[in-house]
């Protein structure tokens, strides 16, 4: 009996972890990046480009979190990161980034360096290239667009036009 | 009546557009306004004390963004190749040291003896060339041409196609556009955008 308890217990938290919805950490191209983005999928999401070294990237990150946790649990929001570092320092740096800052969102590493000048404008025609930008997509659909650093209220404000 | 209104409507969207001109900063055919800039060496630097230039490669850039790292060298080798032949390049850093202090002008003073710049590096002090021109990151640049007196803007972007591999570029926007100056053609592609840094300035 004891052992059919712990066995039990053991698939109990087995199925748990496979069911804790581990984040996406993975490179990408633009063309891989678009399909992510452009979903029918009736949600709104807030997609926003970084990278480590981006200054006020990272300053604005902790508020992103934040705000991604209180909406998170709605039905129709989800919200991406789109880093900007070097794909050779996907696994040693940008993912040790991720984990001590505790960034639990799906974050794609855009390695498209040769076609910028593509898909800067195919994002946004008024985009200059200076990170951070924020993009919202509705539905898949571009609604917003924000070049510079965000607060966590400006980004709140900037959603609940949306929402 | 209909005559005066008209009118009206030209001088509204004509004071919107000047607005939004002076918003956005520079566009191609714009003449570049000349500024006076301390350099590394402590002397003040302006366009016009190069009397026999042809134009010059201004570009926005500064010590701590790794994409203006990643291109010093080859910044370098643009005034190689072209202050020899009228087109030297003028770098400029647009950050405030406050926000930014790896980008204070001491900091800039031992980047350019550390790199052996060969062209003037500036600090753009109080953050005032920068937003005329439109720079909005690091590296930005602005192929200037001087016609008939000004420094008329010729070209905006990015140096070339690749920041992180210089051995895979194939598009070298700048050299193409200053190419085609020197050889009195249209330049082929006169804006790109890249990813830069955010020039880091108090907020407004």
């Amino acid at each position: 009996m004891k052992k059919l308890f712990i066995l039990s217990m053991a698939v109990i938290s087995l199925n748990c972890f496979a069911q804790s919805n581990k984040p996406i950490q993975k490179i990408v191209n633009f063309a891989q990046l678009q399909t992510v983005l452009q979903q029918n999928d009736n949600k709104l999401c807030v997609v926003n480009f970084w990278a480590t070294w981006c200054k006020p990237c990272v300053k604005e990150l902790p508020g992103f979190m934040e705000v991604n946790k209180t909406y998170r649990d709605k039905p129709g929001f989800k919200m991406i990161l789109v880093s900007l570092d070097m794909a050779s320092e996907m696994d040693t740096h940008v993912k040790a980034f991720l984990l001590k800052n505790n960034i639990d969102t799906d974050v794609y590493l855009l390695d498209d360096n040769k076609r910028m000048n593509e898909w800067i404008p195919a994002i946004d025609k008024k985009w200059s290239g200076a990170i951070p930008a924020t993009v919202i997509y509705r539905n898949g659909r571009k609604v917003a667009f924000e070049e510079g650093e965000l607060s966590k209220e400006e980004l709140v404000k900037m959603i609940n036009n949306y929402l | 009546m209909k005559k005066i209104r008209f009118i009206l409507s030209a001088v509204v969207l004509l004071a919107i557009s000047v607005q939004a001109g002076a918003q956005s900063g520079y566009k191609i055919g714009d003449a570049a306004t000349d500024f006076k800039l301390k350099n590394v060496d402590n002397k003040t630097v302006s366009l016009s004390d190069y009397k026999s230039a042809k134009g010059f490669i201004v570009v926005f850039t500064c010590n701590h963004c790794p994409f203006a790292k990643a291109y010093q060298d080859r910044i370098i080798a643009l005034d190689k190749k072209y202050a020899s032949l009228g087109y030297p390049v003028i770098a400029i850093n647009p950050n405030d040291p406050k926000l930014e202090p790896t980008d204070s002008f001491e900091a800039m003073q031992v980047r350019a003896k550390e790199k052996g710049f060969t062209f003037p590096y500036l600090f753009d002090d109080g953050q005032k060339v920068y937003p005329q021109y439109g720079a909005t990151k690091t590296p930005h640049v602005f192929v200037l041409n001087k016609e008939n007196g000004k420094n008329i803007v010729r070209y905006i972007g990015a140096i070339d196609d690749n920041y992180a591999k210089p051995e895979e570029v194939s598009n070298k926007y700048v050299e193409a556009a200053v190419d085609a100056l020197l050889a009195g053609k249209p330049i082929a592609q006169t804006t790109t955008v890249a990813i830069g840094c955010g020039i880091k300035a108090q907020k407004m």
